[in-house]
């Protein structure tokens, strides 16, 4: 019986789960007992469309039976139902023994602690109609503009994530991780003549993340600029120029481009059916990708950024990763089975989504870190160049070589002065080439939110992208 | 499943001043092997049940979703559901739900080999990997997933429907290089339809011919899409469809009723009781009985995808897709043409055939702006005929433009679910003129 968790759920099914797996002859096993207690809301064009509340509680559970991994997961925690999942679970695996994997996880410290974060204003103490309102206040400034916002989809969505994690080599930890996330797509203008503008913002502790945001000023801001993209935009130069890309153009980019081909259960080819491999392979390890000033990090332990957590889903303790280092491939994203590939302890890497997937490699806040120069100093020497603050379409290969990204808002830039805004500028390029061409990082970093998506089922995980703003030398725009 | 829940939350909803009331109670059991380099790397099994309740009050729209069945934690939802109710604001667009009682086709009794198959996946998933091993493969990476579903609709609106399904579904990706892979499907209703073998075979064939690929070139193409590539845009093109797309800003179909959205010889559906479905069911989330609807017709957009709520605003009938909120595609079906995909490749003087994409992403949802990248197998046609494998490009287009641009559809009609296509689709191989392809600058 766990002594760690007392109140919050019945921790004893966990501990039992993983006794039972260990006594019908599991090497190893885990359990994850999940549960999301949390509201959403929905306001289209200034309706409420809905508002909805839910608490769900399940567990996720890995074993190992001669060297080859299960996974078992229900809502129905009743121990009679924990039992014969268990049976049946390892009924398979032997069924499957003849061309299953050997398993083996890195061996790693055991933790039996708690980790709870703080919460300044508690959303749990703000009513339906103050998380509303926020929609509202924010609905109500976009109508009130002079020009048309008409499409305004705004949502907002809290959860209390209460995780215990047990596990037959004695980890025993539980987090409290409480999570916010406001996600909207603004259409400006209509028809052939519209743009939109679609984001996420999370974060990871109280109502007080809120403030942070300032959503208001935000979001008016930004259906100002794609007004005055609408009413005032040339069309973008192409060819070689300059290219000065803000936080969130570069948070996308070493998102796609640096997380995930580092994540090393792509390069062991474990997620090539779906999410794909990588171009990255493990003998490039310390090769040159970028110029010597980029530095890119996945780092768990930024408080109040939504990929935060201090302790991954195998029970490994979180800590800053650093991906490129001195424009050098230098490290990989690594749970306990890809560490053990390597001979590597794990990084601490392993998320899983809800108590019904497993944990796999995943990234956290990822972002590359800050140069000495004000933004104004990035621009002042560009002859010819646009400003990307922001982006719309984008993707990248299943390898992670080839990505592009079409602004926003966007400005041309002539003689170092920023100038009238540009229309859709096209940035299609490969990732050495993206990485080679940096020559100047400003002091200052910004963040987005998003969703990552990976795994079989797909499990979107909460991430959070940045850096800061960064100039891209002679560097081609298509379009 | 303990149908008197229902009724004693319908019942127990009304007391509190309710005014309408949907409650779903839903359990699953479902098993997943993923398997890399040939060999299995996890086996997964679920098991899940939880009870949604949508609850309608003064026009204040509320819904929850609960675990615990006990009557307890019932009676308390319940209040806390109408509490919430009370607080929330109203929808001056919600106006009702459907009026039963409805009359149900009878569902299909599941496949019985399906949902009793226990572990004998294994042995159709060493078929499939030997399939595209001996088709030209030399590793392979998928999974393969059964599920087994019940549900019980019950709402204040005399609605009472049961429903049943099983399904398995088979995805693999075979390399014949690290740049040289094939990716093949097939998903069922039942066992004997269900063909891991074609998947396999069709993957190694395709990872095979596309050994040695060399750097696209960007231009404007003829492309034969195969299905899986193809049934992406039909997922988008039905989410458009949507009357909650519409007014949130997700469709490029604004404004299009009854006007011309694709080529003429376009005719797509949305079948919620087509035989053997992922998708098909006795009745929507309202409890109205699914339909058979045209959508596009002769390349004509005829009618939006509507619940009870949204059809009454726009004066028209319910389709059948609720979604309470937002309604959804259930099937998707493109009518097949009369050719064969090798027919459509001879009619191309330049051009390409894909067999899969992968993230799409649209730049302007209303305009119907993106760009998608082929992914897999990528083929140049040159006078008719297949010549050379290429790589690192991708479709810069727009979905009118390409929906304008279908000149052939073949006769290959194939039921997709993927990765990339959540809602179960119908389709054939499908030629499209002049598709705009880029590639990323050096």
């Amino acid at each position: 019986m766990s002594t760690i968790v007392k109140n919050l759920m019945d921790t004893d099914i966990a501990d039992f789960s993983v006794k039972y797996a260990t006594k019908l002859g599991a090497s190893y096993s885990e359990t994850r007992l999940v549960s999301l207690d949390g509201n959403s809301f929905v306001l289209k064009n200034s309706i409420p469309e809905i508002s909805a509340f839910g608490k769900t509680c399940g567990i996720g559970m890995r074993i190992i039976l001669n060297g080859h991994m299960g996974f078992m997961s229900t809502n129905n925690l009743d121990k009679s139902n924990i039992r014969t999942e268990i049976e049946k679970t390892i009924s398979m695996l032997k069924r499957g023994e003849k061309i299953a994997v050997e398993e083996e996880l890195s061996r790693e410290e055991s933790f039996k602690v708690k980790d709870i974060v703080k919460q300044k204003e508690k959303m749990q103490d703000k009513s339906a109609d103050e998380k509303l309102a926020l929609l509202t206040d924010i609905d109500k400034a976009l109508v009130s503009q002079k020009f048309e916002v008409s499409g305004r989809y705004l949502t907002i969505s809290d959860v209390m994530e209460n995780k215990y994690f047990v596990t037959s080599e004695g980890t025993e930890i539980h987090q409290e991780i409480p999570r916010i996330n406001v996600v909207y797509l603004l259409t400006v203008g209509s028809g052939q003549k519209s743009v939109q503008r679609y984001q996420t913002y999370n974060g990871v502790g109280g109502w007080e993340i809120l403030k942070d945001w300032n959503l208001i000023k935000t979001l008016v801001d930004e259906s100002k600029s794609l007004n005055d993209n609408i009413v005032n935009g040339i069309k973008a130069p192409k060819g070689v120029i300059d290219v000065i890309a803000a936080p969130e153009v570069v948070g996308i980019a070493v998102h796609e481009s640096t997380g995930h081909p580092y994540e090393a259960d792509r390069i062991f080819g474990r997620e090539g059916a779906q999410a794909g491999e990588s171009f990255v392979t493990e003998k490039m390890l310390g090769e040159q990708i970028g110029s010597g000033i980029v530095n890119v990090v996945d780092d768990p332990q930024l408080e109040n950024n939504g990929g935060y957590y201090r302790f991954d889903d195998e029970g490994v303790k979180a800590r800053r990763k650093f991906l490129i280092k001195d424009g050098k491939i230098n490290e990989f994203l690594h749970n306990r089975s890809t560490a053990a590939k390597m001979n590597l302890k794990s990084n601490g890497s392993a998320r899983a989504a809800e108590y019904s997937v497993e944990p796999i490699v995943r990234m956290s806040n990822t972002f590359m870190l800050p140069g000495k120069l004000s933004e104004e100093e990035l621009i002042e020497d560009v002859k010819l160049g646009v400003y990307m603050k922001n982006f719309t379409e984008w993707n990248i290969d299943d390898k992670r070589f080839n990505q592009r990204y079409i602004g926003s808002e966007a400005y041309l830039i002539k003689n170092g002065k920023i100038c009238e805004p540009v229309k859709r500028p096209v940035l299609e390029v490969t990732t050495p080439t993206f990485y080679s061409s940096i020559d100047g990082l400003s002091k200052k970093v910004g963040f987005v939110g998003g969703s990552c998506g990976k795994g079989e089922p797909m499990q979107g995980i909460p991430v959070t992208m940045g850096g800061p703003t960064i100039r891209l030398r002679n560097i081609k725009l298509g379009g | 499943m303990d149908e008197g829940l229902i009724e004693y939350i319908l019942k127990k909803s009304k007391e509190k001043g309710a005014d309408d009331v949907v409650v779903n109670l839903g359990e699953s059991t479902s098993s997943q092997i993923k398997f890399v380099h040939n060999k299995i790397v996890t086996i997964k099994n679920s098991v899940d049940s939880a009870c949604s309740i949508f609850l309608v009050k003064d026009k204040k729209v509320v819904e929850t979703l609960i675990q615990d069945l006990s009557t307890k934690n019932i009676d308390n939802t319940i209040t806390k559901l109408i509490k919430f109710a009370n607080i929330s604001q109203p929808n001056p667009n919600y106006v009702c739900i459907a009026q039963g009682p409805f009359k149900y086709k009878k569902a299909e009794s599941p496949d019985k080999k399906l949902v009793n198959i226990g572990d004998k996946t294994v042995d159709l998933l060493e078929t499939g990997i030997n399939s595209a091993l001996s088709a030209g493969a030399n590793r392979t990476a998928g999974t393969i997933t059964t599920e087994v579903a019940n549900s019980i609709l019950g709402t204040s609106n005399n609605v009472f429907a049961k429903d049943f399904g099983a399904s398995i579904a088979f995805s693999i990706r075979a390399f014949a290089e690290k740049d040289a892979s094939g990716h093949g499907v097939s998903c069922s209703t039942t066992l004997k339809d269900f063909n891991p073998t074609e998947a396999g075979t069709h993957a190694g064939e395709i990872a095979k011919s596309a050994l040695n690929p060399q750097l696209g070139i960007a231009g404007k193409y003829d492309i034969v899409f195969e299905p899986l590539a193809f049934a992406g845009f039909l997922e988008h093109t039905m989410d458009s469809a949507s009357i909650f797309s519409v007014e949130a800003g997700f469709s490029f179909f604004a404004n299009k009723l009854n006007k011309q959205v694709a080529n003429n010889i376009v005719n797509l559906n949305d079948h919620g009781y087509i035989n053997g479905g992922l998708g098909s069911g006795i009745c929507d989330a309202e409890g109205v009985p699914t339909q058979n609807n045209t959508v596009i017709k002769d390349g004509v957009l005829k009618t939006y995808l509507h619940n009870s709520s949204t059809a009454a605003r726009y004066n028209t009938k319910t389709t059948a897709n609720a979604g309470l909120i937002s309604p959804n595609p259930t099937n998707i079906v493109l009518a097949p043409g009369k050719l064969t995909q090798d027919e459509l490749i001879k009619s191309i003087k330049h051009g390409l055939l894909v067999t899969n994409l992968w993230y799409t992403r649209f730049q302007n949802y209303s305009t119907g702006d993106f760009s998608t990248i082929p992914r897999d197998g990528i083929f140049l046609i040159e006078d008719g005929k297949i010549t050379k494998s290429i790589k690192d490009i991708r479709i810069s287009d727009n979905m009118l433009n390409l929906l304008n641009n279908i000149s052939g559809i073949a006769k290959n009609q194939q039921q997709i679910v993927s990765w990339e296509v959540g809602t179960p689709t119908f389709t054939p191989s499908v030629l499209v003129k002049n598709v705009n392809v880029t590639k990323s600058t050096q």
